[in-house]
């Protein structure tokens, strides 16, 4: 039995666990309703101008279009080479394995900004900054590792027999791919790309050393806004972010009931 | 090893005008690990007949298979299927059903979507496939269950989709890789009669493999024996039972005890003690052999009643007496042997059980055992 002292101490570190990690998106959904002029929690009264504000606002809603625009093309690329890829390293004996398990880890040991500069002198040097597919590509890259890993861990689940059987019923190799290997590997690839859709919209330094004053995207429309003066409607772009993202993680709950019957066994 | 394959095949009575449908010839599979996987492989398989490839986990049989599937190539030798050499073709055009070993059923289709599969990638004439798929519902009696999921349906249904899956495009031949050994022991026996019913009522060429020498034993019309690779044997399951051509299938098949000793003229012979039996092959008097006797065959009494018949006669002591149900197994320690004998008694419910302790005489007759050249 759980005593009483020990029940104390579990909704404790339950409860601070929980305020700790809730406070600044509350802190920042309060400050969003604000009726006053300054970005303040809590809120001077409650009101929606500064989601009003923000709607109307032309350079913002451009910064958000652009970023769905690089959100699609990252996973217009990120999406089919992440998906091969991450099949190819559950699947199939690489001989290169292990160079492809410490390239799986450099978004965790190389800083952005190494990558990011690295990738602004390859894009100036093809001439291409200015336009949003190098932002798109960029983030593609950068993040390539997650929807790998998001793949290979659903197809490494997979009976290794499956491709044999396809093939023993008739099918092709391109048939096996198509009716047997992507649909059992799908749940993988959806959480992947849902990942790389949410890391493109909200990737900043890479972004930054990407655009200029044409092709700026939502973070770094924020970020410029608040090198002037911070107000409330910030917190209300914020609001749409944290939004979106609780969004993108319904909609994969919802798909990824595809999981369970995909637990065969 | 060829010889013996086709006389022990003509044995069982196979049809000798029509082509075999499987032919393995000289087939073997190296993956550089040292010793091969597959040693030069022979046999024939005719038309209709269920095949069992028995042998001890890690023995070849899987690799065997996968060749005849087509997932692996031979590192040399030929398999030819219905009269064709089948080296150059691949496994999606070969006309093989398989169930595989964790039945590789596709987890994101239905029962009856699995069983549709092989039709769709073969291209079935569409209109006739929801009749067919029906009709292998039926034969696999789930009919009713074509619409749940894969992981909705139990182990033992699992295997009638996975069979049903490998059986409706009606294939030449079909591949059965050790899909029961994962069930408890009674849906195993129950889902092993079930595969020879459908097989029978299919008529399909059967190749099915197993290390449970009791399946292999009801199910089959021939059995190979395989270890480390090699083709021990291959007859029929009575004569594999009855005449093993060598000691590791007669000590693969049934129980029996083990003798060390020299072969002589008419027996075994060891520590001044003559036993009778019959020599294998080639054994010469005077070499190391073993014997082997089935613990069915030797018979069992008090020490004062003479075994008539029996050539060789021991006395013993029972170490330990095991009940099995519908039999007894008497461990017997038999000083002049330096060593256990197993004794099958077929009737616990009579009055002459013998307890732990009890003095007993043990017989056997010269035939029942088999004195083999022994190899290290
Ligand atoms: N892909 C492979 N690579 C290397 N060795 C293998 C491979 N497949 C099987 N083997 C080896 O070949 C031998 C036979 O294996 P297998 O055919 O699976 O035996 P069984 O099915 O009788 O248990 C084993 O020693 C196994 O380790
Ligand atoms: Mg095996």
């Amino acid at each position: 039995m759980i005593s009483a002292s020990q029940r104390f101490w579990f909704w404790a570190i339950v409860w601070v666990s929980v305020v700790t990690l809730s406070a600044p998106t509350v802190v920042v959904l309060g400050a969003s309703f604000t009726a006053g002029n300054i970005i303040a929690f809590p809120p001077e009264g409650l009101s929606l101008r500064w989601y009003e504000k923000i709607a109307l606002a032309r350079d913002l809603q451009q910064a958000f279009l652009r970023s769905l625009i690089v959100s699609s093309i990252c996973m217009l690329i990120a999406v089919p080479a992440g998906t091969l890829a991450g099949i190819a390293l559950a699947r199939y004996q690489l001989r290169c394995f292990n160079g492809v398990q410490m390239y799986l880890l450099l978004p965790f040991t190389i800083p952005l900004i190494g990558s990011g500069i690295g990738l602004m002198m390859m894009f100036g040097r093809l001439g291409a900054l200015g336009s949003l597919w190098p932002v798109g590509f960029a983030c593609a890259v950068i993040n390539l590792p997650f929807i790998i890993w998001s793949v290979s861990a659903s197809a490494a689940q997979l009976d290794p027999d499956l491709e044999h059987a396809a093939a023993n019923c008739g099918a092709g190799r391109v048939q096996t791919f198509l009716y047997v290997t992507l649909p059992a590997v799908m749940p993988g690839v959806i959480t992947g790309s849902l990942l790389m859709f949410i890391l493109a919209m909200n990737e900043f330094l890479v972004s930054l050393l990407l655009v200029d004053a044409r092709t700026v995207t939502l973070p770094v429309q924020i970020y410029n806004s608040i090198r002037s003066i911070i107000t409330p409607d910030l917190a209300a772009v914020s609001v749409v972010f944290i939004v979106m993202a609780a969004l993108a993680i319904a909609f994969l709950d919802r798909l990824v009931g595809l999981e369970i019957f995909l637990k065969s066994k | 090893m060829l010889e013996e394959t086709q006389s022990s095949a003509a044995a069982v009575g196979a049809p000798a005008h029509a082509p075999p449908t499987v032919r393995v010839r000289e087939v073997s599979m190296d993956f550089g690990t040292g010793s091969k996987a597959v040693d030069r492989a022979s046999f024939d398989l005719s038309l209709g007949r269920f095949l069992t490839i028995l042998g001890p986990s890690g023995s070849g049989k899987t690799t065997l298979l996968r060749m005849i599937a087509g997932f692996q190539r031979p590192t040399s030798g030929h398999i030819l299927i219905g009269g064709k050499p089948v080296d150059a073709v691949p496994p999606d055009r070969r006309s093989i059903g398989m169930v595989f070993q964790k039945l590789a059923l596709f987890p994101h289709m239905t029962a009856a979507e699995n069983i549709a599969f092989p039709l769709k990638m073969r291209r079935f004439d569409p209109a006739f496939i929801p009749t067919r798929v029906r009709r292998f519902l039926e034969l696999v009696r789930l009919d009713g269950y074509g619409n749940r999921r894969i992981h909705e349906l139990s182990g033992g249904q699992q295997q009638r989709i996975a069979i049903a899956r490998a059986l409706v495009f009606e294939p030449a031949l079909l591949l059965l890789d050790e899909p029961l050994a994962a069930l408890d022991r009674k849906l195993r026996e129950e889902m092993q009669l079930e595969f020879r019913r459908i097989q029978k009522e299919l008529g399909v060429t059967t190749i099915n493999v197993t290390h449970d020498q009791r399946e292999a034993l009801v199910v089959s019309d021939e059995i190979i024996i395989m270890d480390g690779g090699f083709i021990h044997q291959h007859a029929s399951p009575a004569l594999m039972y009855r005449s093993p051509a060598d000691e590791f299938v007669a000590r693969f098949i049934g129980v029996s005890s083990l003798i060390e000793g020299t072969a002589t003229v008419g027996g075994l012979m060891l520590a001044g003690v003559t036993l009778a039996g019959s020599l294998s092959g080639s054994l010469q008097p005077g070499m190391a052999a073993r014997g082997v006797v089935r613990a069915e065959q030797v018979r069992i009494a008090r020490p004062e009643v003479s075994l008539a018949g029996c050539e060789t006669v021991l006395l013993g002591t029972i170490a330990d007496v095991i009940f099995e149900g519908e039999r007894l197994l008497y461990v017997v320690e038999v000083p002049a042997l330096s060593q256990n004998i197993l004794v099958y008694h077929h009737d616990p419910e009579s009055a002459a059980v013998f307890a732990t302790d009890a003095p007993v005489s043990l017989g056997w007759r010269a035939r029942d055992m088999i004195v083999f050249e022994a190899r290290p």
